[in-house]
């Protein structure tokens, strides 16, 4: 990593042990490869989820359509499957990325983390308590379905606030109006609205990371070469 | 070349500034945990970081993980100030380079 690349035809060696614009181009590097071994890949995230939610709630629509309303059990078996596998590969990335750190924003990272948990310790007895006190099946359903997409919804967008991340904000608020549609569009619909606008959203977003990323890799890349090209010697 | 920081200006230690300015200026990282990031070995980087130290550039910190000492390294305030600087100027340079 010492010797100096030859970014400038090497007739002119430069005078320090490497350029400028040598020296931008490594800090920009190891920037992004710092980033890409401590921050978890949004992308990534959105793109799981996405195919969770599409394939998960898809085959709960498929289901509740052939049985009168109410998706089969092995329906909520692999819908449930899904998710779990995408909590905890959620969980194993993150933790492998944030790993080695700690400090005022791991400390706010952790408590998030805990708000999560919290949130859905309590959630299956508010589910049992309206089940116990005379709710139809639709009823559990729809409440459980939108109950489920505040709190993710809102933890998004308190997650946004802690961590000053534009893009939780945007999916946060994707999946509250995403619940507020697929509970007033009623049983089945509910889980197509679901699959669609909720699976299909987080990989438009993903596709949306994506290709901001690109387009700034892009960026960087042509300043540092038109940087390189006013500096080489060939210039004058 | 002019004005561009020598605590700094050489690939190992703008490597290691680089990679703490991406932290949060609250977090700190762990001594592996930053060598595994910069792929350096543990002589190379306590080198460059006691460097980094001396300029007031770091602030390292001991602390215990139940019986075992763990190294935490984060940029100082005036750090940070250091590499926007150095980045301003090397922008500043290039820039001007054209000129």
């Amino acid at each position: 990593m010492t010797d100096t690349p030859d970014g400038n035809d090497g007739r002119h060696p430069a005078p320090d042990a490497f350029s400028a614009a040598d020296s931008l181009r490594i800090l920009r590097e190891q920037q992004d490869r710092a980033r890409s071994a401590l921050v978890p890949d949004g992308r990534l995230l959105c793109l799981l989820w996405g195919v969770a939610w599409l394939a998960g709630y898809l085959v709960l629509w498929t289901s509740a359509r052939g049985t009168e309303g109410i998706p089969s059990g092995p329906a909520f078996v692999i819908f449930g499957g899904l998710l779990a596998a995408a909590i905890v590969i959620t969980i194993v990335h993150s933790a492998r990325r944030t790993g080695g750190t700690r400090g005022a924003g791991q400390r706010a990272g952790v408590l998030w983390g805990f708000t999560w948990c919290l949130a859905f310790l309590a959630y299956p007895f508010i589910i049992g308590g309206i089940a116990r006190a005379g709710a139809s099946d639709d009823v559990i359903g729809l409440v459980a379905n939108g109950l489920a997409c505040m709190i993710v919804g809102i933890m998004y967008l308190t997650g946004s606030a802690c961590f000053a991340d534009d893009g939780l904000y945007v999916l946060g608020a994707w999946i509250v109006l995403t619940g507020g549609v697929a509970t007033s569009v009623g049983m089945p619909g509910t889980y197509l609205v679901m699959a669609l606008l909720g699976g299909g959203g987080f990989l438009v977003i993903t596709l949306v990371l994506q290709v901001i990323h690109l387009r700034r890799r892009r960026r960087a890349d042509t300043g540092l070469e038109a940087a390189a090209v006013r500096q080489g010697p060939g210039d004058d | 070349m002019t004005d561009l920081d020598a605590v700094i200006h050489a690939p190992a230690r703008l490597r290691v500034v680089a990679t703490l300015a991406t932290l949060d200026p609250a977090d700190e990282i762990t001594f592996p945990k930053l060598q595994q990031v910069l792929g350096m070995t543990a002589g190379n980087l306590s080198t460059h970081l006691r460097k980094l130290e001396d300029a007031g550039y770091v602030r390292v910190s001991k602390a215990h993980a139940g019986r075992k000492p763990v190294t935490y390294l984060a940029l100082t305030s005036q750090g940070r100030r250091a590499f926007e600087d150095y980045t301003e100027a090397l922008t500043g340079l290039l820039k001007g380079a054209g000129a």
